[in-house]
C-alpha cells in the first residue's frame, strides 16, 4: 500500500478512538444526562473523517524542511477547527451556550490533533528503532561474510 | 616481505593483517589493492580520476543532474547517474533512500524519525541523510532479505 494512504489511514484510526475518548469526557461534563440512538456510533467516524480532510488536501509530495512542516501543521489544525466549527454549529444562532461548546470543542480538537501526531511519532520512533536493529544486524552478517 | 597464508575456521571472520616496522607508501599501496579488490568505483576531484573503494564510501547523491560520490572526508564527482549506480551497486550493501540519495548500509550508525515524516540516518562520519518515506519498505525488506 502507497505509504501516504498507510500514513493517513493510521492517522484517521487513532483520531477516531481519540475522538470517542473526548465525546465521552465533553459529554459526561456537557450533557451527563443527554441520551442518543445508533446514529452516535456515527460521529468519531464523520469526525475523524472531517479531521483528515486537511491532511489530504494540504499534504504534498514535496519534502518540506521541519520549520515548514511546522507550519503546515499550524494551517492543518486552524483547517480543522473551522471545518468542525462548519459542521458542528453551521446555521445555529450564537448564544452563550454555543460560545461554551465552541472552546471546548476547540480545546478537544487541539487536544486530539497534539495526541495524534504525538501517536504517529511515537510510531514512527518504534520503525526506527526496528529498522535500526535489523540494519545492526545487516552490518554484523557483512562483516562476518567478508 | 614474507606472505604467509593461514587457513582459519569458517566460523571466524576473514582477515589480512601487515606485520611492518612502519606504515609507509609500500604498505598504503597494499592496502589501496586490498581494497580495491573488494570493489570501486571511478571518481574525479579537481580533474584528477581516482578509484574509490566501496568500503570508503558513505553516500552517492544526485545535486542538480551532477552526481557526487562522499567518502569519509572527500567528495568527488562521476559522469554516471544515480540510477546506474543503484543497479551497479544493488548486490552490495548500498540502497537508495530517497530520490536523490544511495547511502552505503554499513556507514550508517542509527535511523531516527525526523519531523517531517522522514527519517534521519546518522552516518558514521556524524553526518546525517535523510530516507524518504517511500523508501522505507524497500530498505526494511532489503535488511530482512538479507
Amino acid at each position: 500500500m502507497n505509504e501516504r494512504v498507510k500514513d493517513i489511514l493510521s492517522g484517521f484510526f487513532v483520531s477516531v478512538t481519540l475522538i470517542n475518548v473526548v465525546m465521552l469526557i465533553l459529554g459526561k461534563i456537557l450533557g451527563p444526562n443527554q441520551t442518543f440512538g445508533y446514529e452516535v456510533f456515527m460521529y468519531p467516524l464523520i469526525y475523524g473523517f472531517i479531521g483528515a480532510i486537511p491532511g489530504i488536501v494540504i499534504s504534498g509530495k514535496k519534502e518540506l524542511s521541519v520549520s515548514q512542516v511546522i507550519i503546515r501543521k499550524i494551517m492543518q489544525l486552524l483547517l480543522i477547527i473551522v471545518l468542525m466549527f462548519a459542521f458542528m454549529f453551521g446555521g445555529k444562532p450564537i448564544d452563550s451556550e454555543l460560545v461554551t461548546v465552541a472552546i471546548f470543542v476547540s480545546i478537544s480538537i487541539v487536544i486530539v490533533f497534539v495526541l495524534v501526531n504525538a501517536i504517529l511519532w511515537w510510531l514512527d520512533m518504534r520503525t526506527a528503532q526496528n529498522m535500526t536493529d535489523d540494519l545492526l544486524k545487516y552490518q554484523q552478517k557483512r562483516l562476518n561474510r567478508q | 616481505m614474507q606472505i604467509k597464508v593461514k587457513t582459519i575456521d569458517d566460523t571466524e571472520k576473514e582477515y589480512i593483517e601487515i606485520g611492518c616496522y612502519k606504515r609507509d607508501e609500500r604498505v598504503d599501496e597494499i592496502i589501496r589493492f586490498v581494497k580495491l579488490h573488494q570493489g570501486s568505483i571511478e571518481g574525479s576531484k579537481e580533474e584528477r580520476k581516482y578509484r574509490i573503494s566501496l568500503s570508503d564510501i558513505y553516500y552517492i547523491e544526485a545535486v542538480d543532474e551532477r552526481t557526487f560520490i562522499y567518502s569519509g572526508k572527500d567528495c568527488y564527482e562521476s559522469g554516471k547517474r544515480l540510477y546506474e549506480y543503484e543497479e551497479l551497486l544493488a548486490e552490495r550493501s548500498f540502497a537508495r533512500i530517497s530520490k536523490s540519495v544511495i547511502v552505503n548500509l554499513m556507514k550508517i550508525t542509527s535511523i531516527k524519525p525526523a519531523l517531517n515524516g522522514r527519517f534521519l540516518c546518522r552516518l558514521k562520519n556524524g553526518e546525517n541523510v535523510i530516507i524518504s518515506r517511500k523508501y522505507v519498505p524497500g530498505i526494511k525488506e532489503r535488511l530482512h532479505g538479507e
